[in-house]
Parts: structure tokens; C-alpha cells; sequence
């Protein structure tokens, strides 16, 4: 990685920087004020995270990456009003959050829709939660259905369907809710990388669609950068925000993008970010004995 | 799509039979079940048919001159064989007889016979009830009492599944209770509420409700937390997340437990049946069993069997039928 001179990872082309500009112009739809979690008391206390600070302007993309155990499920929980903080504030539009809502959708990692409804009763059921009449709540289903390619479907039971088709739904069931913004827990994470990349490529295009706002836990850095305006780095002893970053991949994200100098210098920067103050390779080097007699072409 | 020629090369797969937790079916597996009746049935007809199986009695056909012989009354092997070695050193004629079990046991076609005639005649005294009339009083009785059951047992389960302090509030007394034996409130209920149906139907209702509310809030707790913050973020509020969300996500489960339960509600039906004025099927059973008709015994027994077996697929069918989502898949299209 370090045989081509890649670019400074904050050097952005002057579309990009316009674009940056015209996102901070936007309305703020989200404000993280000094967040902090931990779990215990007295000398057993464990800070998550603290002082995470952060504002998210409307039709933002914002990723949040970290290494495993730094508090990303914590802190979209906390959002989503499913956790409790230990201090510090959200403010949804300006009104604090305290619990779960509508104006918050989430899609989990795991596979969170009701098997006991079909596609079309699981898209409906927020709507009707909120009090819309079955037959308008089935109208506005099928065009959210219809959005994530799934029409053919709308009749099947989840345990009928693929993976990759299950978080779709559970993302038109979140969308028709029409939320505020969209949380998103390392929603593709158990799929596989054919999948995830169809996947990536969908939720893009969703987004262009809709006026949502996206916040997208994950921690394969690829996926971060292929989708995101802004990158929230996370990181552990201490947890806590390492950086924020503004992506300088332009937009519209393509695979070629993947090799491009500023795609490499911003991976370069994440893995840094993450990795780098990991003793180096220590559990790369197991203590094994020789364990076969077969060639040596292994090594 | 596989090619035909991948396809033949492809090695063909060993059935293995017995494969721990595999759901895949075996050639030939609606057979088993077949024989899972026909295996009892054909050991039972051996030891009733085959003269050297068993068989410790003899049945009297002639009794030549022993004096306690009666024609077609049963004697003990040896003191047959005793009596005609004493015959034959008298050089007197020897009585005769065909080897037979004991009248406790009866060959299956007596009782098939039994089967048939306990419908067709009358009892033997004035007053007593027809086979199909204490059934269907037993019926009436585990019907109530089940129903009872689980108008209360069901609701509160749930609820103690659902919300912690009401678990905290009921499920102490309610394990604490459970372990007094139903039959043992016998006699307060017959105090209570008469010598008829009604106690029986509370002996009915303690054994079951106890367990009952135990066994549905366990079933309700393990229904997947995911999904009820997942209707929270959907804008579900409480009454939605009990009634949309945990009801119908414990929905099967619960069925079956009811299932099971049911099952026990019959266990409990014939000791409740002895309590007060001895009733319903256990009073045809004793009945029976004291004018020593054992097929008829045997007949009322296993009508049980197949009532509560026929229910029992009957609901398993019904399941089905009620909850489609839990067919099983047959096979995940791709993305
Ligand atoms: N109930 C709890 N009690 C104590 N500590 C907890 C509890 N729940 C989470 N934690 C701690 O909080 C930290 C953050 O957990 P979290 O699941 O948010 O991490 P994450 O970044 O999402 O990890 P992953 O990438 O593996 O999903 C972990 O170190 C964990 O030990
Ligand atoms: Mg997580």
C-alpha cells in the first residue's frame, strides 16, 4: 500500500468540497450531545464510549465504524431510544429522544421481521400501528415493495425468503414509516459478499429515492466508504470518537471507485485508525507445532 | 441448473437412518408409523393366539370326574396336570382342556367384539350408563375443566411472560401450589361443591391451571426480543405489543403447549372420576372390570387411546392449517 504516494486523506476535489458545503447548509436532523455509556459502578464501571458529539444535517449518509466491542450497536441503540445513556442528550429535530419511535426506523443485523406475517402485513405493519386504515396502509406497502424489487413476493412468509430479499423487506418496512432518519446496525453483515455488494448498490439507490437519513453501523471499511458522506470513527481504551471524517470519493460511488487514490488513502487512514495501535500481528504468530507431515508448499 | 452429464457423475448420496435431528424423511417412513401400532398389536396376538406363548391357564372342556371341574372354567397348568396324573394312575378317563391366558388378558378379536357389542347392548343393570354415555360424560368434564383452565391459565401466563412484576406476584404461590397433588383437594372439593360433575371438573382444573400458567409464561418468555424492539421502532405501543406482536409470535408455541396439557387433563380425569359418586368411564371401567368383562375393559380403555390420539392429530392437522408460516420452507429463492 505504501509503494504509490496516495493523496492526504482530507484533500477533497472541489465537487466534493461544494457538495460538503451544501450538506452543512441543509437542516441539522439529528444532534448527538456529549453522549456517554457505561455499564457498572464504582471500581467495575466500564465507559463504552464518552463525549461523542456529533450533528447530522437532513439526507446526510453517515457510517460509523470501529473495531468490535467499541459501542457501535450501543450508541444506534441509544438513538433508537432502545438503550438508556448514561449522559447527554439526542435531539431528534430538535426534541429529545427517550424512547423507541416511529420517526426513528432501525434494521438489525439479525433477522427481525414477523414470520408470522407475509412481506405485505410486515410493510404494513407500522403504518398500522400509527392508526392508517387497511386499505391505504396495503396501497402504500405495495409501492414501498414494489421499491425494493420485491412485488413478486409480497405474498410470502419470511422463512420463504433469502436473506439479501429479508433485509429489503426490513427496509421497506422501516422506510414506510416514513422516519426521520434510518438506523441502520450492520444490517448486511451476515449476508454473503455477492449479496452485500447487490446490497450496497440497492441502498444507494433507495436513498437517492427518498428523503431519509441515513446512519449505517458496520465494520467492513469498504462498505463505509462506498456508502457514506461522513465516517464516525469509534474506538476502544479508551472508547470514544477517534475522528470524523468526510469521505472524498465523489459521488455517484461506482466499483472502479474501489482503486482510486482517494478510496485508498481513506481505507488506508480507517485501517490505521482501527487497527493501528493493535500490537502488530501478535495473534498472527500462534504458538503451533508442526501439525502435518504433508509438503511444505503451505509456506 | 445442473448439467445432465454433473449430475450422473454427481455420487449418489447414502441415506444414513439414523441421523441425529435430521427432519429429511426416509423412504418408507409413513410405514413407521404403521407399525408403530401394528408391532404392539402383533405381540399382543401372538401371546393370545400362539397356544405355547404363555398361555398358564388351561380352559376345561371335559372335566371327566374331577369334582371341581367345571366345563369352560378356567384352571391353574399345574393342578391340571396334577389331577390327570392322579386320573391316569386311577386308570380313569382324563379330563380334557385347551391351554388359555388369564381372563385379564383377552385376544384382540374378543376384544373387537367387545368393542362392538359395548355399543350395541344394554347395560347390564337399570341405571347404569351405555358406554358412549359415560364417555361422553368424562367428555363434559375434561372439556369444562381444561376450558376453565385456560380461560384463566392462558391470559395470566402470558401476562407473567410478558411483564416481570406481574410474574413476581404470581409465579411464587403458583410453583408453590402446583405441588400439592390435585387428587389430594378430593375431598375439600367434594365438601365443597357436591358428590356430581362439579368437583370433578375442579380436580381437572388444579391439575392443570398451575402447570398451565407456569409452562405458557415460560413459552411467552421465549419469544425473540428482537422482534418487539423492532415493533417498538415501528411506532408499537404497549396493547399493540402484547396483542400484535407477543400473542401471535407465541401463538404456535402455545398451541402446542395446549396440546400437551390437554393430555394431561386426561391423566387427571380418572382420578377426579373416583371422587364423590364415581362417574363417566372410570365407572364403566370398574364396572366392567367387577363383573370381570375384561374386553369390555379393554375396549373402554382404548377408545381413551383413540380419543385422545384422534384429538391430538386432529389439532396437530389444524395447526397446520392455522399457522401457515410454520410449513416448512422448501427451499430459499435467491436474491
Ligand atoms: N449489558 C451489558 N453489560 C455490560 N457490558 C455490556 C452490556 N452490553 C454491552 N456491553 C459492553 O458494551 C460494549 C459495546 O458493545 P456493542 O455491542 O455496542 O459493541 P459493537 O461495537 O456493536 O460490537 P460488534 O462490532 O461486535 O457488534 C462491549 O464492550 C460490551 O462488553
Ligand atoms: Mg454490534
Amino acid at each position: 500500500m505504501t509503494t504509490v504516494a496516495l493523496p492526504d486523506y482530507r484533500q477533497q476535489s472541489p465537487e466534493v468540497a461544494a457538495r460538503f458545503q451544501r450538506i452543512r447548509e441543509r437542516p441539522v436532523i439529528l444532534q448527538v450531545r456529549d453522549l456517554e455509556k457505561a455499564y457498572g459502578a464504582g471500581p467495575s464501571r466500564h465507559v463504552v464510549f464518552d463525549h461523542v458529539t456529533l450533528d447530522i444535517h437532513r439526507r446526510e449518509f453517515i457510517t460509523v465504524i470501529g473495531p468490535s466491542g467499541c459501542g457501535k450497536s450501543t450508541f444506534v441503540r441509544i438513538v433508537a431510544g432502545l438503550d438508556e445513556a448514561t449522559s447527554g442528550q439526542i435531539l431528534l429535530d430538535n426534541h429529545p429522544v427517550s424512547e423507541p419511535g416511529p420517526d426513528r426506523g432501525m434494521v438489525f443485523q439479525g433477522y427481525t421481521l414477523f414470520p408470522w406475517l407475509t412481506v405485505k402485513r410486515n410493510v404494513m405493519f407500522g403504518l398500522e400501528m400509527r392508526g392508517r386504515a387497511r386499505s391505504t396502509a396495503e396501497t402504500e406497502a405495495r409501492q414501498w415493495i414494489d421499491m425494493v424489487g420485491l412485488a413478486k413476493f409480497e405474498n410470502s412468509y419470511p422463512h420463504e425468503l433469502s436473506g439479501g430479499m429479508k433485509q429489503r423487506v426490513a427496509i421497506a418496512r422501516a422506510l414506510a414509516n416514513e422516519p426521520r432518519i434510518l438506523l441502520m446496525d450492520e444490517p448486511f453483515g451476515a449476508l454473503d459478499a455477492q449479496t452485500r455488494w447487490k446490497m450496497q448498490k440497492y441502498l444507494l439507490q433507495i436513498w437517492k429515492k427518498v428523503d431519509v437519513t441515513i446512519l449505517f453501523i458496520t465494520h467492513d471499511l469498504d462498505e463505509a466508504i462506498f456508502l457514506s458522506d461522513r465516517i464516525l470513527v469509534l474506538g476502544t481504551n479508551p472508547g470514544g470518537v477517534r475522528e470524523i471524517i468526510e469521505n472524498p470519493v465523489p459521488r455517484p460511488r461506482t466499483l472502479e471507485q474501489f482503486l482510486s487514490p482517494e478510496f485508498l488513502a481513506l481505507k488506508a487512514r480507517l485501517d490505521h485508525l482501527i487497527h493501528g495501535d493493535e500490537p502488530p500481528d501478535e495473534e498472527d504468530k500462534l504458538p503451533l507445532g508442526r501439525m502435518t507431515t504433508a509438503g511444505d508448499d503451505a509456506e | 441448473m445442473a448439467e445432465p452429464a454433473a449430475a450422473a457423475a454427481a455420487p449418489t448420496r447414502r441415506r444414513v437412518w439414523l441421523k441425529p435431528f435430521s427432519d429429511q424423511s426416509v423412504p418408507g417412513q409413513a410405514l413407521f408409523v404403521w407399525l408403530s401400532f401394528l408391532l404392539p398389536l402383533v405381540v399382543w396376538a401372538a401371546v393370545s393366539y400362539v397356544p405355547f406363548l404363555w398361555h398358564p391357564l388351561v380352559k376345561i372342556q371335559d372335566p371327566a370326574s374331577v369334582s371341581y371341574f367345571r366345563p369352560d372354567t378356567l384352571v391353574e397348568r399345574s393342578v391340571f396336570r396334577a389331577e390327570n396324573a392322579k386320573l391316569a394312575a386311577a386308570g380313569k378317563p382324563l379330563a380334557t382342556g385347551t391351554p388359555a391366558n388369564p381372563v385379564f388378558l383377552p385376544a384382540p378379536h374378543e376384544v373387537a367384539q367387545a368393542f362392538h357389542k359395548s355399543f350395541t347392548t344394554p347395560p347390564r343393570r337399570k341405571g347404569e350408563k351405555w358406554l358412549h354415555e359415560s364417555l361422553w360424560q368424562s367428555i363434559q368434564v375434561i372439556f369444562w375443566g381444561f376450558t376453565i383452565s385456560s380461560l384463566i391459565g392462558v391470559p395470566l401466563g402470558i401476562l407473567c411472560g410478558t411483564f416481570q412484576p406481574i410474574a413476581k406476584l404470581t409465579e411464587p404461590f403458583v410453583d408453590f401450589t402446583r405441588y400439592m397433588p390435585a387428587p389430594a383437594f378430593g375431598a375439600l372439593a367434594v365438601a365443597v361443591l357436591g358428590i356430581y360433575d362439579p368437583p370433578k371438573i375442579a380436580i381437572i382444573f388444579l391439575g392443570t391451571f398451575f402447570q398451565q400458567v407456569l409452562v405458557i409464561a415460560n413459552t411467552t418468555r421465549k419469544l425473540d426480543p428482537a422482534l418487539i424492539e423492532a415493533a417498538q421502532t415501528l411506532g408499537a405501543r404497549r396493547p399493540q405489543l402484547l396483542f400484535r406482536v407477543i400473542v401471535p409470535g407465541c401463538a404456535f408455541d402455545l398451541y402446542n403447549d395446549m396440546r400437551i396439557l390437554l393430555g394431561w387433563a386426561w391423566t387427571y380425569l380418572i382420578v377426579a372420576e373416583y371422587i364423590g359418586a364415581s362417574s363417566g368411564i372410570t365407572f364403566f371401567i370398574n364396572q366392567q372390570a367387577k363383573y370381570r368383562i375384561y374386553d369390555n375393559v379393554f375396549a373402554a380403555i382404548i377408545i381413551i387411546g383413540i380419543l385422545g390420539f384422534t384429538t391430538d392429530r386432529f389439532l396437530a392437522w389444524l395447526g397446520v392449517h392455522l399457522f401457515p408460516w410454520k410449513r416448512r420452507r422448501s427451499s430459499a429463492p435467491a436474491t
